[in-house]
């Protein structure tokens, strides 16, 4: 009986999924404690064990794998709590960091200010080296140049040291020269070693502004990322658990700690990036190729697309302002939760956030304080959540003084009823969140309604109807585990490497040998480190992208390419394949008119394919929905806009083939679902709630899904 | 109906539904901005952004607009308006129409607009428009920018509303007559790139009005302007009423050395109504100094849109309690035929104008001077790839904002006119795009006006030209008077652009000028001056003057000197 466990740690919680080799299913979540997380970590293996009714010795010895998601670096760079650090760059550029490049966000807003820069100027050190565009060096580094900055470093007590200079993408032999002197100054793994990270080591590819501000948040979360695993593994030791540790990375994909603790920055996403993971196995498992996972939580929702069963990539993304143009997966976060606030603005409009109640005062039904009427509370007063059985009925949650303010603040100055306005909160809040999905979605050229629409997290599952119905989206589904979906989603993530080499070149002038030779080398790099986490050359595959554009443009598509095609130069294919991405991202090409394309940089994703649980439902026989009806209670149908008696349905009971007809709610501890009254509801082998358009059950081939022997009312 | 009771229900408008209108607006506004971004190919337009999309109803009304580069931005109403007026019902869907015409209120000749109208069941409910600044447009100098013109005909190719598709046809003579005249092919695509960005919004508010029905649409889009109209109307109620003035000069006419002009705000307050009267600045100028009635109009409400909140929306009922007086012949509305290619680039002094008049009533929302935009264009042949580049040297021009009470300005913004909307080039990509070495790019110390806050900071370029036909196009201001402190708080040091040669020989460029044939090896800098601060320097916070000159922001010297220090 062999475990497989997931890990995810969060701000507040950890969620803890173990699995046997059966596909049955441990779950768990505790505190998180946030002072030393390990701590948490360790006691919620514990606790596994002892829900394994299992001695934790004897439990520990059957996990032969355990895969864990942190936001320690996140937290370091919400919070600005990450190491003391400085920046080594080339002369004439010592402000590069900080400038962002000109941009002010709030056009309008002035008392809008920068965000401060994670290496402080008086920590940015300039040496008199240069390297053209073409690696031609001009000015080569003298490492006597390098003592007083060491010499300052250790007076200063600097932490983190990040070494970025101009075109070492390109040719990095100053700042390799760089990296060894200072790397030699310093003993290794003592307590005064400063963590030093290259841009070349990185993200070796091109636009100055993008690598410096990665390799500065490498090494400002590098000492806590780098402490926190150096603990966790001692931690791991002194309970004698021997067996793998993987780490969620950014992209979706996992690796082992070393590798993380050299580049720390792949950690950024770590937590979030689950969910997609999690969504792909689901909608493949469905027969779908396409899916949109969203997580609503208390104060924000992230919302990430699976397109052909791949999680999509971005190189875009920023973290609090920050840059980080490592590939991670594309997850749009908006500041629309559980927490956030309806306020009404001068015009007299109702508006809902960004601000949040937060967990602290929270909610005002959740009586801790808070006065100004959430999302949370209008779902109270709608009826969508049941006062007595809010997680599971750990907490009581105040009807009354939720209505008394929403009445107050809201409803009265704009002339509307209690349950007209509270509506109207649900409303607004929906479509806010809507144009959240639609930014990751339409925006990105994609078309939602093609998409399954996956639904984690406690809060989304009431809100996921209407989200679908402003974006014409037929059906969602709402997974069993949603509430620790993400540690699930961690237990199917493969291992992935990423390299980058920056080959700037019109495809008329190609080195074609040049070409094959960085693929080649990235390769290289890749097998290795996949060999010594034990992943055998027949479990690997290589996803290769080129960064292409068409002459005279500025911005460059990224192409997924296949394999052969680069080993065998097929470049007419290439061509092909990037006219019609052009098209549809933006809706022309130019292949008539046989415009030169350019080559700006190579990308080689390295994975290794891991073997997946298998996930079943454990327990009794399954339950006909009748059975399963706990009692009715009067809601608000969004569609038809009054309040109705609906049935409520016990979501923990095993009703796998059971169709539930809208419109009625389902309550777990973890999550309450409402199907609207123009929808129905159908649970699948693995417990999972699939919400879709009343009359569409053929269309989308849920009959399938029915093997239990579907049971209706 | 008292403003009270315009928040209660009004009889068939759903409060909600107006607020999800003016989301969705927004949402189709910047998902048309996204694809912009990602097809163009004029730097300007891709890397700088200066660049704005809009939807409009069926009578040219704002409802929306994404504002990368607010100063071409409040042009588009007008200019659908006249739209609307010169072509009545000959408006079909499938129609494109063109436009950049200063003298039927477009703002500068090279920002060319395309607008398409949107049909719902044979109605036209609305308007799509994008308007870009174009890399060239004709006229005798590549890039539009010609500070010898006296005559609009001398800047650009002028075009007033025209067809360029009629019913979904294109009239390709129309189209082939219009880029006869505009020297790179590149503004083609970027014409056609603005064509579906167009298309784009025409789609998706089509899609909006048939999902809520034609009678919901109008019914609440004329209760988000109303609604919008309160939210600008208490914040005017807040600034005290009265008569205020303030002024500010301009420098250079590019024809005349020497030369030296006024602009004259006279600001009224009447309760929930601001006019803004420049009807005393100077006459026009006889070179390209000068501004049109929408380039004015956009500067005036960008800089009062930065002494309001944020967050009101920007359509039609924004602009109600705002009253424009600006008197054709004036340095701000030239008349027919006069060359107005610099107007956009008067929107610092007309911000200044503004706030200084505005001061004393509302001291908490003014900022101290801004510094004014001093650029360079720069075009010529690359040896490694043999082409043709042209290039505004974002890099350089980008200075420091005013400070304001209680916040420090911002660091390397740029001017008013863009507010932070416009970036730098990368460096790399620069150095691949152009043959030039970029040499240095950072804070000039002691750039920023002192003050208890302090101006942002101004910047320090250095670049060694290369390769073989390189003329450089100067236009801008701020190298002769320095920007204004506010409340005991200074101004900051001037622009500046010299050339370096060779030879030994340094050119100091004027504000406006062609230098051509610039040899290889030549060495370009460029100060961008800071911005002013506010209040008195010696009441500056110890702890932020101490990481000032730790970071070496602020030097020894200048904090002895202005603020006082005494270390």
């Amino acid at each position: 009986m062999k475990y497989k466990i997931g890990i995810d740690i969060g701000g507040t919680f950890t969620d803890l999924i173990a699995i046997d080799g059966k596909g049955n299913a441990l779950v768990h979540k505790i505190l998180s404690t946030p002072h030393d997380p390990s701590e948490g970590f360790v006691q919620g293996l514990r606790e596994l064990a002892q829900m394994a009714q299992m001695s934790f010795p004897d439990f520990l010895a059957q996990v032969d794998g355990i895969v864990h998601g942190t936001t320690v670096a996140t937290n370091a760079l919400l919070t600005l709590r990450g190491a003391k650090t400085a920046l080594i760059t080339t002369q004439g550029f010592r402000d590069a960091l900080e400038m962002r490049r000109g941009v002010r966000e709030e056009r309008y807003n002035n008392r809008y200010v920068n965000v401060p820069p994670l290496a402080p100027r008086h920590l940015r050190f300039t040496v008199d080296e240069r390297t053209e565009s073409n690696g031609n060096v001009i000015k080569a580094l003298d490492v006597a140049d390098l003592e007083p900055i060491v010499a300052a470093i250790r007076k200063q007590k600097v932490e983190a040291v990040a070494i970025c200079f101009m075109h070492a993408y390109r040719n990095a032999d100053n700042e390799r020269k760089a990296v060894e002197y200072l790397r030699a100054q310093w003993p290794e793994g003592h307590a005064d070693t400063p963590f030093i990270t290259a841009s070349h080591e990185v993200l070796p590819s091109i636009r100055f502004y993008e690598r410096v501000s990665t390799t500065v948040v490498n090494a400002f979360v590098g000492p806590i990322v780098s402490r926190y695993f150096h603990k966790l593994l001692e931690q791991l030791r002194e309970i004698a658990y021997h067996g793998p540790l993987l780490v969620m990375q950014s992209n979706g994909g996992v690796v082992s700690p070393d590798v993380v603790t050299k580049i720390p920055a792949v950690t950024v996403l770590s937590g979030p990036a689950a969910a997609p993971t999690a969504g792909a196995w689901y909608a493949q498992r469905m027969g779908w190729a396409n899916c949109i996972t969203v997580d609503m939580g208390g104060t924000s929702f992230d919302a990430a697309l699976v397109v052909d069963n791949q999680c999509i990539t971005s190189t875009d993304g920023s973290i609090n302002r920050y840059r980080v143009a490592l590939p991670s997966l594309d997850i749009v976060t908006i500041g629309a939760g559980g927490g956030s606030i309806g306020w009404i603005n001068q015009g007299g409009l109702l508006q809902m956030g960004p601000q949040s109640a937060g967990a602290m005062p929270g909610p005002v039904c959740y009586g801790r304080g808070g006065l100004l009427p959430t999302c949370t509370d209008a779902d109270v007063v709608l009826g969508y959540l049941n006062p007595g059985f809010f997680a599971g009925g750990h907490m009581n949650l105040d009807k009354v003084k939720a209505t008394k303010a929403i009445d107050q603040n809201l409803g009265q100055p704009l002339g509307l009823d209690t349950v007209q306005t509270a509506a109207g909160m649900y409303r607004i809040i929906n479509s806010n969140m809507a144009q959240g999905v639609r930014q990751i979605s339409i925006e990105r050229g994609f078309d939602p309604r093609e998409f399954l629409f996956i639904v984690a997290g406690g809060a989304g599952a009431i809100h996921a109807g209407e989200i679908c119905r402003e974006l014409e989206i037929p059906m969602f589904l709402v997974p069993n585990v949603s509430s620790i979906f993400c540690a699930a989603g961690m237990l199917l993530g493969d291992l992935k490497h990423n390299y980058i080499r920056s080959f700037y070149t019109s495809f008329s002038h190609l080195d074609k040998n040049r070409f094959l030779e960085l693929f080649m080398e990235m390769e290289a790099r890749g097998l290795a480190q996949l060999a010594a986490e034990g992943v055998p050359v027949s479990q690997v595959e290589r996803r290769p992208v080129l960064d292409m554009r068409y002459q005279g443009q500025y911005h460059e598509v990224q192409l997924d390419c296949d394999w052969h095609d680069i080993v065998n130069l097929h470049l007419t294919a290439i061509f092909d394949a990037f006219h019609t991405e052009h098209n549809r991202q933006f809706g022309y090409s130019l292949r008539e008119e046989n415009t030169e394309m350019e080559l700006i940089n190579l990308r080689l994703q390295v994975v290794g394919m891991v073997e997946k649980p298998k996930f079943t439902l454990s327990g009794s026989a399954a339950l006909s929905a009748s059975e399963a009806r706990k009692e009715w209670r009067e809601i608000y149908l969004p569609g038809s806009a009054h309040m109705q008696q609906v049935p409520i349905y016990d979501g923990d009971l095993n009703i796998c083939g059971a169709t539930l007809h809208g419109p009625c709610i389902v309550e777990k501890v973890t999550t309450s679902i409402l199907v609207p009254e123009t929808h129905d509801c159908q649970v699948d082998t693995l417990g999972s709630f699939i919400v879709y358009q009343k009359g569409m059950e053929s269309v989308l081939g849920l009959v399938e899904l029915g093997t239990i022997h579907a049971t209706t009312e | 109906m008292t403003n009270n009771q315009t928040s209660k229900q009004i009889e068939g408008i759903d409060p909600i539904l107006v607020t999800i209108f003016q989301r969705t607006f927004r949402a189709i506004t910047d998902e048309m901005s996204i694809s912009l971004t990602k097809t163009t190919r004029s730097p300007i337009l891709c890397e700088a952004k200066d660049f704005v999309t809009g939807l409009y109803d069926e009578q040219g009304n704002m409802l929306e607009q994404t504002e990368n580069l607010p100063i071409l931005s409040f042009s588009l109403g007008p200019v659908c308006k006249e739209i609307i007026r010169q072509y009545g019902n000959d408006i079909q869907e499938g129609d494109v129409i063109i436009h950049n015409d200063v003298f039927s209120m477009g703002n500068q000749n090279n920002d060319v607009a395309i607008f398409k109208p949107i049909f719902f069941q044979g109605l036209l409910v609305g308007w799509s428009a994008a308007k870009g600044h174009q890399a060239d447009i004709g006229g005798a100098v590549q890039g539009g920018y010609n500070p010898n013109a006296t005559e609009v005909w001398q800047e650009a190719l002028r075009i007033p509303a025209t067809k360029l598709y009629e019913a979904g046809i294109l009239r390709k003579d129309v189209w082939n007559l219009i880029f006869a005249n505009i020297r790179l092919q590149m503004v083609q695509e970027d014409i056609k790139a603005q064509i579906g960005a167009c298309t784009l919004g025409e789609r998706r508010l089509a899609a909006h009005v048939k999902k809520y029905g034609l009678d919901v649409f109008l019914r609440h889009k004329i209760a988000l302007f109303d609604a919008t109209e309160k939210m600008m109307r208490s914040e005017i109620q807040r600034i005290p009423n009265g008569s205020y003035l303030g002024d500010s000069r301009v420098y250079y006419d590019g024809k005349h050395p020497g030369s030296q002009f006024t602009i004259q705000a006279h600001i009224t307050v009447e309760h929930e109504d601001i006019t803004f009267d420049f009807s005393r600045s100077s006459a026009q100028t006889k070179g390209f100094v000068n501004g049109t009635y929408t380039s004015t109009c956009s500067a005036i409400t960008l800089t009062f849109l930065q002494m309001v909140d944020p967050n009101i929306p920007h359509n039609e009922g924004m602009i109600r309690p705002l009253h424009y007086v600006v008197p054709e012949g004036t340095i701000l509305h030239a008349s027919y035929p006069a060359a107005t290619t610099f107007g956009n680039h008067l929107c610092p002094q007309v911000a200044d104008a503004i706030f200084k008049a505005l001061g004393p009533a509302v001291p908490d929302r003014i900022t101290a001077g801004w510094n004014h935009l001093l650029c360079s264009l720069f075009t010529g042949n690359h040896p490694v790839t043999g082409r043709k580049y042209v290039d505004i040297c974002f890099l350089g021009l980008k200075g420091g904002s005013g400070a304001l009470q209680g916040c420090d300005g911002y660091d390397h913004i740029g001017m008013i006119d863009a507010s932070g909307g416009v970036l730098d080039q990368d460096y790399e990509m620069y150095e691949h795009q152009t043959p030039h070495l970029l040499r240095k790019h950072e804070y000039l110390q002691d750039s920023a006006g002192p003050g208890k806050w302090r101006g942002g900071m101004g910047t320090y370029t250095e670049i060694e030209l290369r390769g073989p036909d390189t003329t450089m196009v100067v236009f801008g201001d701020g190298d002769v008077e320095p920007n204004y402190g506010l409340f005991g708080g200074k101004g900051s040091v001037l622009n500046r652009i010299t050339l370096d040669y060779p030879n030994g020989e340094t050119v100091v460029p004027k504000s406006k000028d062609i230098i051509d044939n610039i040899p290889h090896g030549t060495v370009y800098k460029q100060i961008a001056g800071g911005g002013g601060g506010y209040g008195l320097p010696a009441e500056r916070d110890t702890l932020s003057l101490a990481n000032d000159i730790g970071n070496e922001l602020i030097s020894l010297e200048q904090a002895r000197k202005e603020y006082g220090w005494k270390q």
